[in-house]
């Protein structure tokens, strides 16, 4: 569902991102990990064509977005980190623009974002200008615009700042669906046990290159980490990636 | 002091820190400037000159030109400073943050107040100089003028924003700051609509000519206006002419009179500030309440039914967003102020008395007219055009994110644009064309001409705006004040002048031998019909060129987004 082939974003001098190649299948929920400033965002922006790489090539169920942008972003759903929205808007008018962008069916527009609303605890602000909402609000308000459209893949960064334990439970149970039903998704996160819980493969980026992916289990032998959580792999494959080792041996019983 | 400094310091290392003043910025902004202010110098210079050259009356008209210019000064400093102590005070972005700091809220205000008196005042002093400058040159002023022509700005400047502090502080305790905006905004429209019409009304043209007058006691009346002896306004008149008029010891009590003025207000507002500041801030972090609120323009998308959907979209989100933000909508009535008083200027033009033949001057006017509308339309667009992509702000990701090129976005804000800005420009052009009774082949062009003009100045406002965008941008006046807008600016200036020079002789030979009802040699249609080509074409460069320029650098932008 989701190509990337030797993709590279230079930011002046800096390398942002350097040839990353990555395949997500249909219905898998692929977790993107890394320090800060490893390129993380610069994959996501270059996912949803917000920005375009230097170099490689990212292709969406097949379709190019470097050649059909449009075609391809008509079935991403994108999620940013930040979720600045039109603050003179109301929730359902913003949800209107963004189905009238996507091309939606008019007719079951409104029941279907009524749903969205009442899904992600909106339906009460639905008619409230969005500069009156919470950060949090306006962060649920970007996931029901993204999955309004019945997008076939999900790009997210940071899915769950500023939301409530109550909220991140809803999206992680509403993600699982969508993946259930073969929504792809590509999540980019710091919060390692959001990652561990949700993702099917993992991803870390370092200096934008991708250091290590694969399952956890994968990752915890590619890192030679003996403790089981995704937090010792990931400080153990970072580490150690600073350290020159990208590929360091196995040694039972070292520590991050 | 020292905490008022370390809250100062983050504006100083942004500002040094700045990287958008290149070096040809820095030469096309410092040339512009110079050339504004030589500007201003030469015509201050002539017209104290002219002064000197009326017996008896020079010196009165001097003086009172003088107490006007420090009276204007004075106001514009307040209304100015009104609007930038509210956005410093209680409004800002960062106003969380340093109220989160261990510092007392008086010291928080006296920082923000300095920013906010140097942001008001810089650029008033910049160019009120030249005025005051030219007065030392004329009279002979000593090294203590020009030394008090300093002070005399610093103190006022201190002087209007310190009382403008203290109103908004006062203000906000009552009204929530996002209201007062607004209705600063619209008293201060409807203020400079009052001030012009009175002004217009008045016909200042008279005051030139004293012989209109029956006699010197009626004209000197005209011109008489009584000054209170308790204004800082007053206390810096006075300084500055009794040292032009040689008594420095005057003029020292004048200064110190202001001096000690401002030094009084900014303690009674470091009082204020203590007591109301910080209850201030908590108020001004409710939501604010609009006009135009949420059930406004539900209508709107089935009135725009005939709209492909994406482009319903982008009207509907923008008229909404438009109406529903007090900065913006507010400015209709500087628009419709500014037809009014363009069409009535066109009224009480004394055609009659004209030594020329009344049907030549009328289609002259109505020709320069084309050219003045355009202008008009020019400054219109710059701040509702130009700033069109620049104020979807940190909302552009949507943009980026959604199914629709960069190039339909622009041609879509385009058209959002196009249709307004060209009524409106149809609109002066008819109106002051029907009050001049021009010749029906001068209304025609007139109207072809801005259809031609319209899409042109709105598609350089659009892709410049694009090519520039400032997505940070509080306002979208700060927008059209960048490097961008600059160019904007000058390169419509020149696409409207060669228009008009490239239409003058094809309309002259048109016109005249429509008067004289001669026929035209095949020579001068030839040359009437390739400058009318050359219009064209120069007119769908300017459409084509801009836009696809804007769609370029935007399209090529990403890192900040």
């Amino acid at each position: 569902m989701i190509t990337l082939q030797d993709v590279t974003k230079r930011y002046n001098q800096v390398i942002a991102v350097n040839r990353l190649s990555l395949h997500v299948p249909a219905g898998a929920i692929f977790g993107f990990i890394g320090p800060n400033g490893a390129g993380k965002t610069t994959t996501i922006k270059m996912l949803g064509g917000l920005i375009a790489p230097d170099a490689g090539s990212v292709h969406i169920k097949g379709i190019s977005m470097k050649d059909e942008p449009e075609k391809a972003k008509k079935i991403i759903g994108f999620i940013p980190d930040r979720p600045y929205l039109y603050e003179k808007l109301t929730g359902m008018e913003f949800l209107k623009f963004i189905a009238d962008l996507y091309g939606m069916n008019p007719v079951s527009f409104r029941d279907k974002a009524l749903s969205m609303l009442e899904r992600f605890s909106l339906i009460d602000w639905k008619d409230e200008l969005i500069e009156a909402y919470s950060h949090g609000m306006r962060q649920r308000l970007i996931m029901a615009a993204a999955i309004l459209h019945d997008p076939e893949i999900i790009i997210v960064d940071e899915p769950m700042v500023g939301l409530d334990p109550a909220g991140i439970r809803m999206v992680k149970q509403l993600f699982q669906e969508l993946a259930d039903a073969g929504v792809s998704f590509f999540l980019s996160t710091h919060t390692l046990s959001i990652a561990q819980d949700l993702c099917h493969r993992i991803g870390v980026i370092q200096h934008g290159k991708l250091i290590a992916t694969g399952t956890l289990n994968d990752l915890q032998v590619q890192s030679g980490a003996t403790s089981g959580d995704l937090e010792s792999v990931f400080l153990k494959l970072t580490r150690e990636e600073s350290l020159g080792y990208v590929h360091p041996p196995p040694s039972p019983g070292s520590r991050p | 002091m020292s905490d008022i400094l370390v809250l100062l310091r983050p504006r100083v290392l942004s500002f040094r820190n700045a990287k958008n003043s290149s070096a040809a910025r820095l030469l096309v902004f410092g040339g512009l400037g110079a050339a504004f202010w030589g500007g201003i110098f030469t015509v201050s210079l002539r017209i104290l000159d002219y002064f000197q050259s009326i017996e008896e009356l020079g010196d009165i008209l001097a003086w009172k030109l003088l107490s006007m210019v420090i009276i204007i000064y004075f106001s514009l400093l307040i209304f100015s400073s009104i609007l930038t102590a509210l956005s410093k005070l209680y409004l800002s972005r960062d106003l969380m943050l340093v109220h989160a700091m261990p510092v007392p809220a008086r010291k928080i205000f006296l920082a923000r107040w300095i920013e906010s008196a140097m942001d008001s005042s810089w650029m008033i002093i910049i160019f009120t100089l030249p005025v005051l400058v030219s007065y030392g040159v004329i009279y002979s002023g000593d090294p203590w003028y020009f030394l008090l022509i300093l002070l005399v700005m610093l103190f006022l400047s201190a002087t209007a924003s310190i009382i403008s502090a203290i109103v908004v502080m006062i203000t906000v305790i009552i009204i929530p700051p996002g209201r007062i905006k607004s209705i600063f905004i619209f008293l201060g429209l409807l203020l400079f609509l009052l001030l012009y019409m009175a002004f217009r009304l008045i016909r200042p043209e008279r005051l030139v000519d004293p012989e209109a007058f029956s006699t010197a006691l009626a004209y000197l009346s005209i011109i008489e206006t009584p000054s209170s002896p308790l204004l800082p306004t007053t206390w810096a008149f006075n300084a500055l002419m009794t040292a032009l008029t040689g008594r420095a010891a005057s003029s020292a009590m004048d200064i110190f009179l202001l001096m000690a003025f401002a030094g009084l207000m900014i303690s009674v507002a470091v009082i204020i500030a203590d007591a109301f500041y910080a209850r201030g801030v908590s108020k001004s972090q409710t939501a604010r309440k609009t006009l135009f609120g949420r059930r406004s323009f539900d209508l709107l998308p089935r009135l725009l039914f005939f709209l492909p959907r994406p482009v319903q979209a982008y009207t509907v989100k923008e008229i909404r967003t438009f109406f529903r933000d007090q900065t913006q909508w507010s400015q209709i009535f500087l628009i419709g102020a500014l037809i009014v008083i363009y069409i009535y200027n066109f009224k009480v033009l004394p055609l009659e008395r004209s030594p020329m033949p009344t049907v030549y001057l009328q289609n002259l006017l109505s020709f320069l007219n084309m050219g003045l509308a355009a202008f008009v339309l020019t400054a219109v667009a710059g701040r509702f055009a130009y700033p069109a992509v620049s104020t979807e702000g940190e909302s552009f990701w949507l943009v980026r994110a959604a199914p629709i090129r960069i190039r339909a976005f622009l041609w879509i804000k385009f058209f959002i644009y196009f249709v307004p800005l060209m009524i409106l420009t149809q609109i002066l052009i008819i109106a002051t064309n029907l009050l001049l009774q021009v010749t029906p082949f001068m209304m025609v062009l007139s109207v072809t001409t801005m259809m031609l003009v319209v899409p042109a100045v709105v598609a350089l406002g659009i892709g410049l705006g694009a090519a520039y965008p400032d997505f940070n941008a509080e306002n979208p006046t700060q927008v059209v004040t960048g490097f961008g807008g600059l160019v904007f600016m000058m390169l419509a200036a020149v696409y409207i002048t060669v228009i008009i020079v490239l239409q003058a002789s094809p309309v002259y030979y048109i016109f005249m031998s429509g008067l004289f009802d001669r026929d035209l040699p095949m020579t001068r249609w030839i040359w009437i019909v390739g400058s009318f080509m050359l219009i064209l074409l120069l007119s769908v460069l300017t459409i084509v060129c801009p836009m696809l320029y804007g769609e370029r650098r935007l399209s090529g932008l990403g890192r900040d987004m």
